[in-house]
């Protein structure tokens, strides 16, 4: 949650060996130089892209096929030892904090794609492949594949799926839940399962939709099967500016109430984009609020919605609209936002940023309500997002250096994530529970909410095996299956077995 | 369909159960826990015969009471309903505001919105919207134990906690009751233009579609016919196709993608035609009866999109010989297809189900309705899926003994 930071966070402590065999046994499958276990190269994996927590695994494993991570699953589970899955650790909510005396696996050594299929429009991947790889491969043809987080040139396919990633186009396009049509996974009894495929509405429950967004908590991800889709024959972009981010939510209402879905509707406040223009060297005013929008499409419909989207905005008090004259200044426009998060290394040594979600309509009112408590605590707040869907990013910006100021700034990233739950949001939009947010899941779910899901997770996970500690408010142990089970007559008849 | 279907009929008998409040229903799942008692959910009744005929049913739990939109936010496009409310009357209160539900299944005067989660529902605007898993964003339920828990929640945009809504979608009954449901909405389209193809094989529609994704066309949804077989058995099914593709939102989106494609087809030598409003009108309607008209027999056909012409010459070829009146929609982009028909000669049925699913052995076959001597010949669902000892477990976890639906699912669940 917190920036690299001035401050150098406490060493984890010293990792706790793994059981006695076990070494010997993951290098069996995978070979001596891929089973990590010196504390000093161990550091590498103390943290994700959250930093201030911190633990040491066990092992590091790093496995290159199927076969191998199952086997080093079932080594694990028979060791009684905690399995917490990694791609490219640039998750923000710690999904990829190691857990004490943890087996860490970390699938970047599986960055294959393995099929190709433009005609039927999916590709085949391993886990560890970076998620711009992916339109890469296949953007001669003209394709792509729409889910974009912010970090899409470092983030992995293995890493998204766990998180259920979204990014600035999912406010049409969908999120990654969207965009994967099956997974290969390897299951906490060890066995290598396929769950959905290439075809649509394969018979049975839709697990894929449970184990998108799992945060690797049912289990490891092997291969997956992702919808590409077919480039948008146009695309318009603007960036208009306002006096304040009132009068940037009130245009955000009005262009969604119009009958338009954008592809993006991204908002900075002053904080932001100062921090933008300092960082990427945009020509952008010293304004209250920006707003940086995509409408795409086949080409009469991109031009429409634009000049419509362009008219609201300059009715509802833009200041001024912009619109790039070619591609190097639209590209120029994205990447000053999408370095928005980096750049506030330059406005404060430190900060926290939250994922948290709103209704769209109460986007004025609770900016505003965070700038008061920000005023309250005399902490400054940014506020860069995706504000077609309500997904707030508040940068906390503090100094660690000053005593209590870390505190407060904790409290209030705290209380904000309150204000979305009262208003009927969410605690998260893409970045994930985690380790970071797991404390609030109390907040926003009940405790039958929380128990189904949890009986779910047992289903696929029964020793919680996988990455333990995370999602869930409390620990939670399956116990036996909950209740007596009774045959049915087509299983009597032989019909059907338990398999 | 109104009426249970000769082999359901023994659910006349069986406890009704017609809650009007959350609390209502959960206090009768309670009460069916008490008395051990089997339990099927019953919504508008369109997919009763999806599913083998569940074992010794006891309770019937209605939805048709809960029955109200509980809230409607437009500016958020997001509507919450109670499980019973019908899909053609929320279309109607929405587009008061100007909005829709993207999902366009069968039967929608009819068909409640619980009943539609349950059996993942679908009509041809999932070209372009997706499917209700696509749409959904928050559900309660109340499980076997009678024990109401909530997912998802009201906004787009969530990822806190496991997704329940979508494990739920296509569930039948059998893992919860579904009470509420909220979906994101989309604006309805400002106008709407369909271009269509007479007569295609499947290899021209295979190639329309390719031509549609290589002209960036973006259709809001694309639906193939097949002209309605004769009263004889044994007519043949003659491999040719009508296709629809109609194009939705402001004017000059429509009007210039259906120039494009009118184009291509010339060019082509497809031979298109742009439909004026009657007579779109009347190509959809055709669509819709294809759907919805009476039969005994139905089947769902699934593969990959460039399959088609294995779907059509293998799968839907057998089954137009084995059944009368046989009617057939395909859903090209989507790799998705309806047969339907009346059953004569069982035997026949029997042996067309397994050699289309022998031809689409990557896909699958579902029979959403057919005669209990079909039923005794073929497993309704096909082969086990790979990963049903991990369905059997969720299944346990939430039923653990296994009062809702039982036996209904695939795999005896």
């Amino acid at each position: 949650m917190s920036a690299p930071s001035l401050v150098t966070p406490a060493p984890a402590p010293l990792p706790v060996p793994a059981p006695p065999g076990v070494i010997e046994r993951l290098i069996a499958v995978v070979g001596e130089k891929n089973v990590i276990r010196e504390p000093v190269q161990l550091r590498t994996y103390e943290c994700d892209a959250l930093t201030s927590f911190r633990a040491s695994p066990s092992v590091v494993v790093l496995p290159a096929s199927t076969e191998e991570v199952a086997a080093v699953v079932r080594i694990a589970v028979e060791a009684g030892m905690p399995v917490v899955p990694r791609g490219a650790g640039t998750g923000l909510s710690g999904g990829a904090l190691p857990v004490k005396g943890c087996l860490l696996l970390g699938l970047s050594r599986m960055k294959r794609i393995l099929e190709v299929n433009l005609d039927d429009g999916w590709i085949r991947v391993q886990p560890g492949v970076i998620n711009l790889d992916v339109s890469k491969e296949i953007a001669a043809a003209g394709y792509y594949y729409a889910p974009d987080p912010s970090s899409q040139g470092v983030c992995t396919i293995g890493g998204n799926v766990a998180e259920n990633s979204g990014g600035a186009h999912c406010l049409k396009y969908g999120f990654t839940v969207n965009h994967v049509r099956g997974v290969r996974m390897v299951t906490g009894a060890g066995e290598v399962v396929d769950i959905g495929g290439p075809v649509l509405d394969p018979p049975g429950y839709d697990l894929l939709g449970v184990v998108v967004g799992s945060e690797g908590t049912l289990g490891v991800v092997t291969e997956v099967v992702l919808r590409i889709l077919r480039r948008p024959e146009a695309t318009r972009t603007f960036l208009a500016t306002f006096p304040s981010t009132t009068e940037a939510g009130n245009c955000v209402s009005e262009i969604i109430g119009t009958g338009i879905v954008p592809a993006a509707i991204e908002m900075m406040d002053r904080l932001a984009i100062q921090a933008a223009v300092a960082a990427t060297g945009v020509d952008w005013p010293d304004v209250g609020a920006a707003l940086l929008m995509d409408v795409d499409g086949c080409s009469a419909e991109a031009e429409h919605t634009a000049e419509v989207a362009v008219s609201i905005a300059r009715r509802t008090g833009a200041l001024e609209v912009r619109v790039p004259r070619n591609d190097d200044e639209r590209m120029l426009m994205w990447k000053g936002r999408k370095s928005a998060f980096a750049a506030m290394g330059r406005l404060a040594p430190n900060y926290i940023v939250q994922d948290g979600v709103i209704p769209r309509k109460d986007i004025a009112r609770v900016l505003a309500e965070i700038a008061r408590r920000s005023r309250e605590r005399g902490l400054q707040v940014a506020n860069v997002f995706h504000a077609g869907d309500g997904n707030l990013h508040p940068l906390v910006l503090y100094d660690a250096r000053v005593a209590g100021q870390e505190h407060a700034a904790e409290e209030l990233a705290g209380e904000i994530l309150r204000i979305c739950i009262r208003y009927g949001g969410s605690i998260t939009g893409e970045h994930g529970v985690g380790a970071d947010k797991a404390p609030y899941m109390a907040e926003m779910f009940g405790e039958a909410d929380l128990d189904t899901m949890a009986r779910v997770r047992c289903a696929f996970d029964p020793a919680t095996t996988f990455n333990p500690g995370k999602v869930f408010p409390t620990p939670r142990l399956c116990g036996d299956r909950p209740g007596p089970y009774r045959p049915h007559a087509t299983e009597l008849a032989g019909l059907a077995d338990r398999g | 369909m109104t009426g249970l279907p000769a082999s359901l009929e023994a659910l006349a008998s069986a406890r009704q159960e017609r809650p009007a409040t959350l609390p209502e229903a959960t206090e009768a799942l309670r009460r069916a826990a008490r008395d051990d008692a089997r339990v099927l959910f019953l919504g508008g009744g369109t997919e009763l015969t999806l599913g083998a005929p569940p074992a010794g049913v006891e309770v019937v739990l209605g939805t048709e009471r809960l029955s109200r939109i509980v809230e409607h936010a437009p500016l958020d496009q997001i509507v919450t309903v109670e499980a019973g409310v019908r899909l053609g009357a929320l279309q109607e209160t929405l587009a008061a505001s100007g909005q829709m539900l993207a999902l366009d299944p069968p039967w929608a005067a009819q068909a409640t919105l619980g009943g539609l989660v349950a059996t993942n529902a679908f009509g041809p605007r999932r070209t372009r919207y997706g499917s209700i898993r696509d749409l959904i964003i928050g559900i309660s339920i109340v499980r076997a134990d009678g024990t109401e828990a909530r997912g998802g929640g009201k906004v787009v945009k969530n990822v806190a906690g496991f997704d329940l809504p979508k494990l739920m979608v296509g569930s039948l009954g059998t893992l919860g009751l579904i009470a509420t449901v909220t979906f994101r909405l989309h604006p309805r389209p400002e106008s709407a233009g369909t271009v269509r193809f007479p007569d295609l094989d499947a290899e021209a529609v295979r190639r329309v579609v390719l031509a549609l994704r290589e002209g960036q066309l973006e259709p809001g949804a694309v639906a193939a016919l097949v002209h309605e077989g004769g009263d004889d058995l044994g007519v043949r099914f003659d491999g040719r196709f009508e296709l629809g593709v109609r194009f939705e939102g402001f004017e000059a989106g429509v009007r210039q993608q259906t120039t494009k494609l009118l184009d291509l087809a010339t060019r082509q030598g497809w031979g298109a035609e742009r439909l004026g409003a009657d007579a779109a009108r009347d190509f959809w309607a055709r669509h819709d009866l294809a759907r919805e008209a009476p039969a005994g027999f139905r089947a769902k056909l699934a593969a990959q999109p460039m399959e088609l012409e294995r779907v059509a010459n293998a799968a839907m070829g057998s089954l137009f010989t084995a059944l009368e009146h046989a009617r057939a929609v395909s859903y090209p982009l989507l790799g998705l297809a309806f047969v339907s028909g009346e059953v004569r000669g069982p035997g026949q049925v029997v042996a067309a189900v397994n050699a289309a699913r022998e031809a689409l052995a990557d896909g699958s076959v579902v029979l959403h309705g057919a005669p209990a001597e079909v039923r005794a010949g073929v497993d309704v669902w096909g082969p086990a899926p790979a990963a049903l000892p991990l369905m059997r477990a969720v299944k346990e976890r939430l039923d653990p003994e296994r009062r809702l639906a039982p036996g209904r699912f695939v795999g005896g669940l």
